[in-house]
């Protein structure tokens, strides 16, 4: 190392120290600045420590979920002291899932289930805390009916994805009849995972992209937050001969302070709201604070890149500020932005993303760097374009009112602090665009129409059953429960036709559907019915699908209800039972589930249900809607029917799960990070505002309206904001299609970009509306004291 | 005693900052077109005693009548219109609006009291000839020099043709001989037009522009007697 090397060195590393010096005793002003430094950096890290824990949490959910899973093997295993027999009761309360399973052991010591102390014996349940929380509150009242078991337990955090899960375990000495439920020696599988698609990876990256893009922005912002006064601080060291280089150096140096304030901060705050962590549910997500642990190479680079961040941005910062020795630091004459090193940034990211060649015929997704990459230097690119478009428009703002004036005059002379504080909003909105535009393009692949008419009916309810007065029971008691508007209530069986083809394995069966008229209407087009008709109900096609109509679905056929499994032929006490003659042909109709039922459909009088083998109620439910949990009394009545009745919420559209886990994924952190913006522009607001107070008051001297004032300020924000989002729908659309050529699908609808955009806007309204009070606050001709 | 016709008239004024008075019963008048000086060492509650005359705080207690009317009955609104209507105000570093040019400042007071902006300019224009600035018109504050400064921000002040101008600490900035000139500008243009001018200095050169003198000592406004 050359001597000179070492000088330039310690150089730095003295003027760094002056630097850190000046911001650590730089008296009230001085710290002030450097707390909302530190306040701006620390919410920035408590972010990115907080997406650096995202791989612990999700690891842990699914090692945890794969811990209580039933340890199942495809031969049943004998009962021994060990083995439980098991069935799941899942529920849903208001929205919310409940995951149950009921235990029955077979032996005195039987496997546990994780964070379960000891199974619990019949009548009694272990349920997580948060179901602990809601079984005693209230607000559970009606899930209590349906759980009518004593708690005798809490489950511990090991049997828990999150903090905030409703889990319950039940004891039960025998099952209802009908359900056997499933023998198990233990509890552990290791489902593993599936490999993500590659457009979800892709998906997963930029939108990570676009969710940390703003937190850099931020910090950056933040660290050059108070600079004016700090740049007349330096103009008097250059007084006593502090050179241009030194100065600078110096600002670092506060700029790092400020950071490393913020480092600290950040990580309290972190390790603060951590403890929180399992009180906050987003999106149906959270954790324990344990999971909340940053992996740490990822806390590594935090710790590391803000600093370097704070300091390179001040270098980058004061390339356009002459520090002279003499009054205020003034911008460089006549140093204007230029547009030829901005607008190559976003097409060298397009550039990037595009030869990173997208997912591969083999299902692979290689270049994730150079998509990373191209992501990054895209958003950079709008990032650096906004201070340009913003100074070039507001060149051309003449003339107008007052506040107007006093606005576009204002950005004309700096337009930096006012573009700092809008360009997070307009790099989450681009990115946000261009995501909104993939997602649109790409969810008709993950997201399918399930064929179910919740317009016709919203619950089905399954339950075994065997006779007609099962029937009339489990329809009476629906028709009765608070909130039902009509119940299409059936019992299931089949029918077993002697057909030509049962010597060559093949037994001719027919779906056998037996219900009251009205009920029958509702699963095919009967026309006229009374009680003790029999139709056959036939597809479109006329064809009774997977059955032998010849056989067994016609009139007249003989069929049977009972046979032998093993030789499929008649069990020995079944008796034959005839489809009468006068039995009509009918024309199937899809039910509320979107399946198309067809076989014999028989009234009540004509076919008794008790003759049917293994038969299964099933109750098609349509609530009114305005009747506040017509659902939950719907699922307390199933669950009085039989405890372990099946509800299903029919939905119109499924989500493939990974799909729906990143599209949550990404509602989260887009909740998370827009608050942290709304953070930034109202500290940004703030500290702009604390800087022009003493103008404030001059201008409240002379007699200036408040209101003048106030719109001045909101003019301030509006015209970049404004500049800010036209520039984020352009770059959005432009990233959305440079997605969507990488993957090769078309843009298919536009609309999806003006929800980010109108969410920005909303973000900006509410900011300057909380910035308002302050801002009324500060405009007191007292400022002027300054004594 | 005040005498009889006064614009201003103060008396008992009392202002404290936290436990820390700033004005202790300061009594203080001004006539139409009268120039005083209000004098006194740094803290002594000079500027304190001009922001509670102009309207800008309101006195703990005690009266200030304006015109007739009392100004520590009104209510922010009208007071903000009394100094835009009838104020005007000079500090020690200007103040001006550092993103409008200085033509654009001039012409401020005008288009906050309404008048259109060709007008308005047209108006500063003038008073910056006659302040002799006028070929800073179309700089920023940043760009042109402390005297020229202060000679823009003495413009403002006259613009809307007050009834009274605020100084505090007009040349405080400023070497003697833009001091000088400064002063000269303003006195003469105040006299002129009939304006009276409460002048806070610390500066016996500067007070000597005056009518009368007053000096504030412990938040005590005393008036000096005039010299032979």
């Amino acid at each position: 190392m050359s001597a000179y090397g070492t000088g330039r060195r310690a150089s730095w590393v003295r003027d760094l120290a002056m630097g850190v010096r000046f911001a650590a005793g730089g008296g009230r002003e001085g710290w002030i600045r450097t707390a909302l430094t530190a306040l701006g950096v620390g919410l920035g890290v408590v972010l990115l420590l907080g997406a650096a824990s995202v791989p612990h949490i999700m690891e842990n959910r699914q090692q945890r979920s794969d811990a209580r899973l039933p340890a199942g093997s495809s031969a049943q295993p004998a009962p021994s002291a060990r083995t439980l027999v098991v069935t799941a009761t899942d529920t849903t309360y208001r929205g919310d899932h409940i995951s149950g399973l009921t235990l029955r052991p077979d032996g005195p010591a039987p496997a546990r289930p994780p964070g379960v102390a000891e199974v619990p014996g019949p009548g009694e349940m272990v349920v997580s805390p948060a179901l602990k929380d809601l079984l005693g509150s209230p607000e559970g009242a009606l899930l209590r009916e349906r759980l009518p078991f004593k708690t005798v337990g809490t489950i511990g955090a090991p049997g828990l994805r999150g903090p905030g899960e409703l889990v319950y375990y039940a004891g039960r000495t025998a099952f209802p009849a009908g359900h056997t439920g499933d023998r198990i020696t233990g509890f552990g599988q290791n489902t593993g995972t599936d490999p993500m698609p590659p457009l979800l990876v892709l998906l997963i990256i930029v939108a990570c992209v676009v969710l940390l893009m703003p937190v850099a922005i931020f910090i950056a912002t933040a660290v050059r937050f108070g600079g004016e006064r700090r740049d007349r601080r330096l103009a008097a060291l250059r007084l006593v001969g502090a050179d241009s280089a030194m100065a600078r150096r110096m600002a670092a140096g506060e700029a790092l302070f400020g950071a490393l304030c913020g480092l600290a901060l950040g990580g309290a705050l972190f390790l603060a709201l951590r403890q929180l962590a399992g009180l906050v549910t987003v999106w149906d997500i959270n954790a324990f604070p344990a999971d909340v642990t940053p992996v740490p190479a990822l806390a590594a680079l935090v710790l590391t890149a803000v600093p370097v961040l704070a300091v390179a941005v001040t270098f980058v910062a004061l390339r356009g500020v002459a520090i002279e020795p003499l009054g205020v630091v003034r911008n460089a004459e006549g140093r204007r932005r230029r547009l030829w090193w901005r607008l190559p940034l976003p097409f060298a990211g397009a550039a990037l993303l595009l030869l990173s060649g997208g997912p591969q015929a083999d299902g692979t997704l290689p270049h994730t760097n150079w998509i990373t990459g191209g992501a990054v230097l895209f958003l950079i690119g709008i990032t650096v374009l906004l201070p340009w478009l913003v100074e070039a428009a507001v060149a051309r703002l003449r003339g107008g009112p007052v506040p107007w004036q006093l606005a576009t005059r204002r950005l004309q002379l700096s337009s930096g602090a006012a573009v700092r504080a809008v360009s997070g909003i307009t790099v989450a909105v681009a990115g946000a665009i261009a995501l909104q535009l993939f997602f649109a393009a790409v969810q008709g692949e993950f997201v399918w129409s399930t064929g179910q008419d919740s317009g016709r009916a919203q619950l089905d309810v399954s339950l075994p059953a065997k006779d007609v007065a099962t029937l009339r029971r489990m329809t009476g008691e629906f028709r009765a429960t608070q909130g039902v508007r009509g119940v299409i209530a059936t019992i299931n069986g089949t029918a077993y036709g002697p057909g030509s083809q049962r010597d060559e394995g093949h037994i001719p069966t027919t779906p056998v559907t037996v219900g009251d008229c009205a009920a029958l209407r509702e699963l095919a087009h009967t026309g006229p019915c009374r009680a003790g008709d029999v139709f056959v109900a036939k597809e479109g096609s006329g064809m009774v699908v997977g059955a032998d109509a010849g056989s067994s679905a016609r009139p007249g056929a003989r069929v049977v209800f009972h046979i032998d499994a093993a030789t499929g032929e008649p069990a020995g006490r079944t008796r034959p039972w005839t489809v009468p003659e006068s039995a009509r042909e009918v024309r199937s109709r899809p039910d509320p589930m979107g399946r198309p039922d067809f076989g014999i459909f028989a009234t009540p009088g004509a076919l008794d249900p008790a003759a049917l083998a293994d038969p299964s109620a099933r109750a098609l439910i349509r609530v009114d809607p305005r009747v506040p949990d017509a659902a939950e009394h719907v699922r307390n009545t199933a669950a009085r029917l039989d405890p372990m009745a099946d509800v299903h919420a029919l939905q119109d559209f499924s989500r493939d799960s990974q799909f729906a886990s990143v599209r949550t994924g990404l509602l989260v952190g887009s909740t998370v990070t827009l608050a942290l913006i709304a953070a930034s522009m109202l500290v940004s607001t703030l500290e702009q505002l604390r800087e022009r107070r003493r103008l404030l008051s001059v201008l409240m001297a002379f007699g200036t309206r408040r209101a003048t004032l106030a719109w001045s300020v909101l003019w301030q924000t509006a015209v970049p904001v404004a500049l800010g989002l036209a520039l984020s729908v352009v770059g959005g659309i432009g990233l959305g299609i440079v997605l969507l050529r990488l993957v090769g699908r078309p843009v298919l609808t536009w609309s999806v970009i003006w929800p980010p955009v109108a969410a920005g806007a909303a973000l900006v309204v509410l900011v300057t509306a909380l910035s308002l009070p302050p801002l009324w606050r500060m405009m007191r001709p007292d400022g002027l004291r300054t004594e | 005693m005040t005498p009889p016709g006064a614009l201003i008239e103060a008396s008992a004024l009392r202002k404290a900052y936290g436990p820390t008075p700033a004005l202790d019963g300061a009594d203080f008048s001004i006539h139409p077109g009268e120039v005083v000086a209000v004098m006194g060492p740094s803290g002594s509650g000079k500027s304190t005693l001009l922001h509670c005359l102009a309207g800008i705080i309101g006195p703990d207690s005690g009266t200030i009548r304006y015109d007739g009317r009392d100004l520590t009955v009104l209510r922010d609104g009208e007071r903000s219109a009394l100094r835009r209507a009838e104020f005007g105000f000079v500090f020690q570093f200007g103040q001006l609006v550092p993103e409008l040019t200085c033509a654009e400042n001039v012409a401020l007071p005008l288009r906050l009291n309404g008048v259109r902006r060709t007008e308005a300019e047209r108006q500063a224009q003038e008073w910056l000839e006659r302040l002799e600035v006028d070929e800073v018109a179309g700089k920023r504050p940043g760009e042109v020099s402390g005297g020229q400064g202060q000679r823009v921000a003495v413009a403002r002040a006259l613009v809307s043709r007050p009834r009274v101008v605020f100084a505090d600490e007009p040349t405080g900035a400023l070497d003697s001989l833009n001091g000088e000139r400064v002063m000269d500008l303003l006195t003469d243009a105040a006299r002129a037009s009939g304006t009276a001018v409460v002048l806070v200095t610390h500066e016996a050169r500067v007070a000597a522009y005056s009518d009368r003198e007053v000096v504030v000592r412990d938040g005590v406004a005393r008036e000096v007697a005039a010299a032979a």
